[in-house]
């Protein structure tokens, strides 16, 4: 169904021009080693990472009869990017307004995201939840479709706050990344007034030195608390927490409960149709896949960011021309995520606004906001920066 | 019934122990309001009585489809059990044949459509390899039923007499509500995934038109020339000209203290006139009475969690509520628009039809 991008597309259309055409390119970078980025200390990958074009397919496939019926004429491409050559040069090639979906490890993710604005092609970060990122790319062509840690965060606190687990224990890494997304921790504790008991770390090690410090049983111990938040990117560590505290608690955040965009076992809201579909999809050598797989975050985002231009186009209901950055920026603009409550898009900083799953590895235990959490404007923006917290204030530009 | 039976008694039982405890009064005066307490039940019991004697209501019984608990419940007017039978894997879409005193019964998970016999309480017959069967719809004659197929991106159309498929409706992914015009020259079929009711004609079958409605189209329920669309994730209801197939109108629900993105509306009804529609609002624990003809709200009413299906008492008087989410029915009372009783159901009620 897709073409790789091998030739210089002599299409220039401006972003500002009506186009009953839509091309969407995926862009993946040469030798890449995917898994390598999600390899755990003990070699172990703990996380799927699967490219996010099957996911995509899907939604064009899902969207057919809408545009089958509008006569928008929709292609698929993808763009493998070459890390030795210019990028702008690479990335010229494709047809503006775009949208181009970035399948791509966070430094060329940035990178891209910022030649992309410059040549004012709509452009989709689908795998980056760093809330910094909603700040530093404040772009006007830049869409994030999948949550920011903050969202994640703040719908897990939330959860804590429902239960009435208000005492915290803090265990996170020494990586730039889990130090990061503790910052993005605190601060949705503090959100939700929560109480920090103690913050430790641990540390990666064979030496025998640091083995008592590390033991599970002695991190979790000589502090009276509710529950076990774990920050953990690699769940190196995390994955051994559960079952070995000190006190018999709960462990939330990168183990035991933990926040997610998507699940397979989710079973409203229409969720396992669409986990059907996704299985069933026949895509290249992989025809379908097991009855446990669902797609990842990142898929979800990809999948979210291609159904919020058809329902988008949907919702507007002006026929087949349309303008894609006009038509994503409009606040009416929005999209059906299959979690009961319909996405859309944050004016200020471009984040795709969405209810926040608490899963275990089994199931979903509640969809964030939790109850009684109210926002004055819109149902789901209890969940990351709100407007006036916000550095980026796109919609002022 | 035994399973519902068992349920009330076990809730009624545990009642006493709880008073018992939190009961610090002196003992007299909760006595003495206990007293005029019960004076005034007896009171009402006998008003109550009264009344249906001189005015010699017949009552009616709703029959009340439960997804999850795979049973049937028949209920009477005022919210009391009669019956519960198990029936199928994931009941859902119900219709009526009034003529022959049958009630056709979408089997989700049994990929199968069941005919009931409401006299004997029994299925007669059982259609099979109808995939995902959810919503259905049959014609005037009573012998055309359309059936979504939910997982299909199809719908089915089944003749009743011959048992035989008649034709197969493609549709977008997920459709759900099937509606079928009067004369039976339209068919409309809503693909919930696509935001498209496709209508095909009724007697060739070949797609005429593609209506693009909003996020989500669920249930459909046609008024004179009009189709009127739920749409869940639009959180509105659109009017279309069944002539035209343009959009006339369409109507945006606010009840209090619920943001727009928690409207998800799914299914309508008209009371007997034609000039008052019921909408279920979903998410937003409403159901809203709509003045048809100046398309105008005239009252929400807050029912339980998450209502879904509904249905009209024969004579109009009284409406139900299904609350798929408090697994629930709210039975509410026409002429002073307000909720008499909420009873119990099975788990997840999804469609009521109510017979004399």
């Amino acid at each position: 169904m897709f073409q790789v991008i091998a030739f210089i597309s002599t299409l220039l259309l401006s972003s500002s021009v009506l186009a009953s055409s839509l091309v969407i390119t995926v862009v993946t970078e040469q030798s890449e080693d995917r898994q390598s980025e999600e390899k755990s200390f003990a070699g172990i990958t703990v996380k799927q990472n699967r490219p996010v074009m099957r996911a995509v397919e899907l939604a064009l496939q899902e969207a057919t009869t809408l545009f089958e019926t509008l006569g928008i004429e929709a292609q698929l491409q993808e763009l493998v990017l070459n890390s030795d050559k210019d990028l702008k040069d690479q990335l010229s090639r494709v047809s503006k307004p775009g949208p181009i979906i970035l399948d791509l490890p966070l430094a060329t993710m940035e990178q891209v995201a910022r030649i992309a604005d410059d040549l004012r092609i709509v452009a989709f970060n689908v795998r980056h939840s760093e809330s910094s990122l909603r700040e530093s790319l404040c772009l006007e062509h830049v869409f994030h479709t999948i949550p920011s840690d903050r969202m994640y965060f703040d719908a897990l606190v939330q959860f804590l706050n429902f239960r009435g687990w208000r005492d915290v224990l803090l265990i996170h890494g020494a990586s730039e990344r889990d130090k990061a997304r503790t910052q993005s921790l605190l601060a949705s504790l503090k959100k939700f007034a929560a109480n920090v008991v103690d913050q430790r770390e641990f540390t990666l090690s064979h030496h025998p030195d640091d083995r008592d410090d590390n033991k599970p049983e002695f991190l979790t111990g000589g502090a009276s608390y509710d529950v076990v938040a774990v920050i953990d990117s690699k769940k190196d560590y995390g994955r051994y927490l559960q079952y070995s505290t000190r006190r018999a608690r709960p462990v939330v955040g990168d183990v035991g409960l933990t926040p997610a965009s998507w699940h397979f076992a989710l079973e409203r809201y229409g969720a396992p149709q669409l986990n059907e579909r996704y299985r069933d999809f026949k895509f290249g050598e992989n025809q379908t896949m097991g009855p446990q797989v669902a797609m990842t975050d990142a898929e979800f985002a990809a999948w979210s960011a291609v159904k919020l231009i058809s329902n988008s186009i949907n919702s507007r209901q002006g026929g087949a021309e349309f303008n894609l950055k006009a038509l994503l920026a409009d606040p009416a603009s929005q999209v059906d995520l299959y979690k009961g409550t319909r996405g859309s898009i944050r004016h200020w900083n471009h984040q795709l606004r969405q209810p926040v799953l608490l899963t275990t590895t089994d199931a979903v235990i509640a969809v964030a906001p939790m109850p009684k959490f109210l926002h004055p404007k819109h149902y789901v923006d209890t969940l990351g920066l709100d407007e006036p917290e916000s550095q980026c204030q796109l919609h002022l530009k | 019934m035994s399973r519902i039976a068992e349920k009330r008694l076990l809730h009624e039982k545990a009642k006493p122990d709880g008073m018992n405890q939190s009961n610090g009064k002196p003992r007299s005066i909760f006595a003495i309001a206990e007293g005029v307490n019960l004076l005034v039940r007896i009171g009402f019991l006998f008003l109550a009585s009264a009344s249906l004697f001189f005015t010699n209501a017949r009552a009616a019984t709703a029959v009340i489809s439960n997804e999850r608990s795979g049973d049937l419940i028949f209920m009477d007017e005022s919210g009391d059990t009669l019956d519960v039978l198990a029936l199928c894997n994931r009941p859902r879409g119900m219709v009526r044949k009034k003529s022959a005193g049958i009630l056709y019964i979408a089997c989700s998970d049994d990929n199968a459509v069941i005919e009931f016999d409401l006299d004997t309480k029994s299925t007669a017959r059982v259609f099979t390899d109808i995939k995902g069967a959810m919503s259905l719809a049959l014609d005037e004659t009573g012998n055309r039923l359309i059936i979504s197929n939910e997982g299909a991106a199809k719908a089915t159309v089944l003749n009743t007499v011959s048992g035989e498929v008649v034709a197969t409706l493609p549709t977008g992914p997920e459709p759900d509500g099937v509606a079928v015009t009067r004369n039976g020259s339209l068919i409309f079929v809503a693909s919930e995934n696509a935001g498209i009711v496709h209508v095909f004609d009724g007697k060739t079958y070949n797609p005429i038109h593609r209506i693009i409605t909003h996020l989500r189209p669920r249930r459909m329920a046609l008024r004179n020339d009009e189709l009127w669309v739920s749409s869940e994730m639009g959180s509105r209801v659109e009017i279309f000209d069944v002539a035209t197939f343009e959009k006339k109108d369409e109507i945006i629900f606010a009840p209090r203290g619920f943001r727009s993105e928690q409207l998800t509306p799914v299914d309508i009804l008209f009371d007997l006139s034609g000039d008052v529609a019921f909408v279920a609002l979903g998410s937003a624990n409403n159901v809203v009475i709509v003045d048809a003809v100046k398309r105008e709200v005239i009252k929400y009413i807050l029912v339980g969690h998450r209502p879904w299906g509904l249905g009209l008492t024969p004579d109009g008087k009284r409406l139900f509520v299904l609350n798929g989410r408090s697994d629930d029915v709210t039975i509410i009372d026409l002429s002073t628009r307000r909720p008499i009783r909420t009873s119990r159901t099975g788990l997840v009620p999804h469609a009521v039809e109510i017979i004399e």
